[in-house]
């Protein structure tokens, strides 16, 4: 891990209407670092991760990723990251290996059939080559994603809940392929709500619930009693919330 | 907690009343989540005014009331006479509008396999809902149908009659007269919504057939344009093939209830017919992206051409090629086979080869929603590229499949009318006229062109922006009826709108003012259109894609 930031978020915030997806936050991640954003369903995961690569325009403050500033200039995080987004899939009518050669051309990638094949052989989808991806299982739609955000061998990841579809064996596989991205240099920005990732892989870890950032920094900081594991931490802080929430309102109210 | 012991599958009438709810709120939801409430609540509210205005001006447009006399003899008077609409050819035009209208909305069988095969995406509707829960496809499919007749009556149909009705009574308070009556209000009703039924009834049980087999697939295009011979040669009279025209005409409503259950029962037959067929069958395709990406080379090597071949494979893969050119060269084959026929001398309307070019160019909305319809683009939003390199490939797609069509279309049109010296002329206009709708599509709807037509700004806009060059098109296009001798004039237009006739002047200057008029709105259509092009970056260049 370097000093040097690859993702810098400040005052960051994100309004819809008069539902606040995301309270306004503060957020560093530096290269080798492989940063997790833990939290319950609909706690603005994917909101975060969507404003930090271009994907949604912030109601507040700003965020710069690579170095460049992201509500500027979109096009060119989203050219020199991989993005794998939470629900999204393929595109229906071209088969595997034709959205990978896709993406290949709009990233104007050399080499293309050698990718392809690498890619379709790691996830262990080859002989899905020549399927449409309409007609794929959730689990190979997914391995197609992962393949498309490796393909181009972006220096920093985006994973919105990478493993939610994959089998135990390509969970481990692909926890090892990000391990290695780690080991050579590059940078993994991870949404999940599987708690057991975030103890196995993260450096640090933010947890947010509801829009609002309730803690953020290493394993270690977080815990309260040495023998604290990540789920313990994460019902305090998220049973916590819950109260802040409520105590918000009655504010409010008032 | 007792555990639930064996159950038997809802019954039909469960089934079909759950659904109809329950898909009467989707549809509206639906509507709300493209265009604000209020917008959607202002598309009724203008349909009753616009009603309301042609119901006040009825007198005008079947010939009773003249602004201004300019006729200044009883031959000259009974020869407008003639060529003013009638009350019959007023129930024509109401009725072929709606009935088209209808057949166009109608395609269930297509847009639900669409949504059965999406399910496991980001969107799943209640029409995919047999393939997970114990559901019979039938009573799905006809609550669909219902719904969908339902929530016309509520959007159009009902709001029009309003329109009407306000009419009648702001003519009585001003001392208008209108031919429409207060008792005649019910009848209209009834009779557009006989002809709703019947169209949205034929347009799913053609849409069903087509889904069962190839044949089918086959065999709807070819009865359709059969139908429509049989129509232009009154064999079956245009009254009788629409039956809510029919029923208007003659005023006998005995027909009402036989032809609305009719109307449902076919409904109900194509609700039977449609396959039940959730299966997801994986199979190995040939190569098609990579064959298409190196045909495209004119289109260079930038994303441009990525996503033009991309858009290709879908259409041709999804099966919306055939369907989109099917739809496309129907009404063409109909004007064909109608030009073929009939004697465009005897037309009141001195119809040519011009008057049909801008009408290709509308097309394009239609050429347009289909292309958008095919599949999510959400994926896309991972990738370094930009909503409108996506509509302009849109765009390039929709030049590709269909400029070879309208210029057949407008060889075959000057070879049987006998036009030819209005070729490249025509060719001009049908150009314009594509770029700058099909631009304006892009740039007023971006990715949701289905989704737009019921949002009142957006509509109007485009109502207003495509409407006006292309009735200014269409009427000058009415001097250059006869195009070797120029007898038209710019003044018989100018004076008499659709009553200009082709024989009464032979002042060539004027016909070439026309001419050259024609030319300059084509012209400033080709000028706004790229305008247009060059707008989509500033309006939808931050946004995400989505459909």
């Amino acid at each position: 891990m370097t000093e040097e930031a690859l993702v810098e978020a400040r005052d960051l915030g994100k309004r819809f209407g008069d539902f606040v997806a995301l309270h306004p936050l503060d957020v560093t991640v530096h290269a080798g670092e492989l940063f997790g954003v833990f939290g319950p369903n609909g706690a603005g995961k994917s909101t975060f991760i969507k404003l930090l690569t271009g994907q949604l325009a912030p109601s507040l403050g700003g965020a710069r990723v690579l170095g460049t500033d992201v509500a500027k200039n979109p096009q060119k995080v989203k050219a020199n990251v991989g993005i794998v987004p939470e629900s999204e899939s393929p595109p229906s009518y071209l088969t595997a290996a034709e959205y990978l050669d896709f993406v290949c051309r709009i990233r104007d990638l050399d080499d293309i059939e050698a990718k392809v094949d690498h890619w379709l052989d790691w996830f262990g989808i080859e002989d899905k080559r020549d399927a449409l991806c309409k007609d794929l299982s959730k689990g190979q739609r997914q391995k197609v994603m992962l393949a498309s955000a490796l393909i181009h061998k972006p220096r920093l990841l985006f994973l919105d809940e990478p493993f939610v579809n994959l089998d135990p064996i390509y969970q481990r596989k692909c926890r090892g392929l990000l391990m290695e991205h780690i080991a050579n240099g590059g940078t993994i920005f991870l949404c999940s709500h599987i708690l057991e990732v975030a103890e196995r892989m993260c450096t640090r870890v933010a947890v947010i619930d509801q829009g609002h950032v309730l803690a953020a920094g290493t394993l270690d900081e977080l815990r309260e009693d040495p023998g604290e594991d990540l789920e313990d931490i994460f019902i305090r802080l998220v049973g916590a919330s819950v109260n802040l929430v409520e105590e918000t309102q009655v504010e409010e109210e008032e | 907690m007792a555990l639930a012991g064996v159950v038997e599958p809802p019954t039909f009438s469960v089934s079909f009343r759950a659904h109809f709810r329950m898909m009467f709120r989707e549809e509206w939801r639906q509507n709300v989540d493209f265009a604000r409430k209020r917008h959607i609540m202002m598309f009724p509210i203008m349909l009753a005014l616009v009603t309301m205005v042609i119901t006040i001006g009825l007198r005008f447009l079947t010939g009773e009331a003249d602004i201004v006399p300019v006729q200044d003899s009883a031959e000259a008077a009974a020869a407008q006479a003639d060529k003013a609409l009638s009350w019959d050819d007023l129930k024509l035009g109401l009725h072929i509008s709606l009935f088209m209208f209808s057949l166009g909305m109608g395609s269930f069988a297509f847009i639900g396999r669409n949504m059965v095969s999406q399910r496991a995406g980001g969107k799943s509707y209640l029409l995919a809902g047999p393939a997970l829960l114990p559901l019979e496809l039938p009573p799905v499919y006809l609550a669909y149908y219902c719904k969908e007749v339902a929530f016309y009556l509520c959007l159009i149909l009902g709001p029009a009659v309003f329109g009407m009705g306000l009419g009648i009574l702001v003519s009585s308070f001003f001392g208008i007269s209108t031919p429409l009556l207060w008792g005649s209000l019910l009848v209209v009703l009834a009779c557009m919504l006989l002809t709703m039924m019947q169209g949205l009834a034929m347009s799913f049980f053609a849409s069903a057939i087509w889904s069962r087999s190839r044949i089918g697939a086959w065999l709807v295009p070819l009865s359709a344009v059969a139908a429509g011979v049989i129509v232009a040669l009154d064999i079956v009279p245009f009254e009788w093939a629409i039956l809510g025209l029919q029923v208007q005409l003659s005023h006998d409503f005995t027909l009402i209830p036989i032809a609305m259950l009719a109307s449902l029962g076919l409904a109900a037959l194509g609700a039977h017919l449609v396959p039940t067929d959730f299966e997801v069958r994986v199979t190995a395709r040939d190569e098609l992206f990579e064959p298409v990406h190196r045909r495209l080379g004119f289109l260079g090597n930038g994303p441009m051409r990525t996503l033009v071949a991309k858009e290709v494979v879908d259409v041709w893969r999804s099966g919306t090629m055939f369907k989109m050119l099917g739809s496309y060269c129907v009404p063409l084959l109909f004007l064909l086979a109608l030009a073929w026929m009939a004697d465009f001398a005897r037309f009141p309307i001195p119809f040519n080869l011009l008057s049909y070019a801008p009408f290709l160019g509308f097309f394009g909305f239609n050429f347009y929603a289909w292309l958008n319809a095919v599949d999510s683009p959400d994926f896309l939003n991972g990738l370094p590229v930009r909503v409108p390199q996506l509509l302009r490939a849109k765009i390039i797609v929709y030049f590709l499949m269909t400029t070879w069509i309208s210029v057949i279309f407008l060889v075959l049109m000057a070879s049987m009318l006998d036009q030819w010296a209005g070729l490249v002329p025509a060719l001009i206009v049908m150009t314009a006229n594509s770029v700058y709708i099909v631009a304006l599509t892009a740039l007023l709807m971006g990715l949701r062109p289905n989704k737009a037509i019921f949002d009142t700004s957006t509509m109007a806009i485009f109502w207003a922006a495509t409407v006006v060059p292309l009735v200014a098109l269409f009427l000058l296009s009415f001097t250059q009826g006869d195009m070797s001798l120029y007898q038209s004039g710019f003044t018989q237009v100018a004076s008499e709108g659709i009553d200009a006739n082709a024989t009464t002047t032979n002042r060539i200057g004027d016909a070439e003012a026309s001419f050259s008029g024609i030319i300059a709105i084509s012209v400033g259509l080709l000028v706004l259109g790229a305008a247009f092009l060059a707008m989509l970056e500033r309006r939808w260049g931050r946004s995400a894609f989505e459909n």
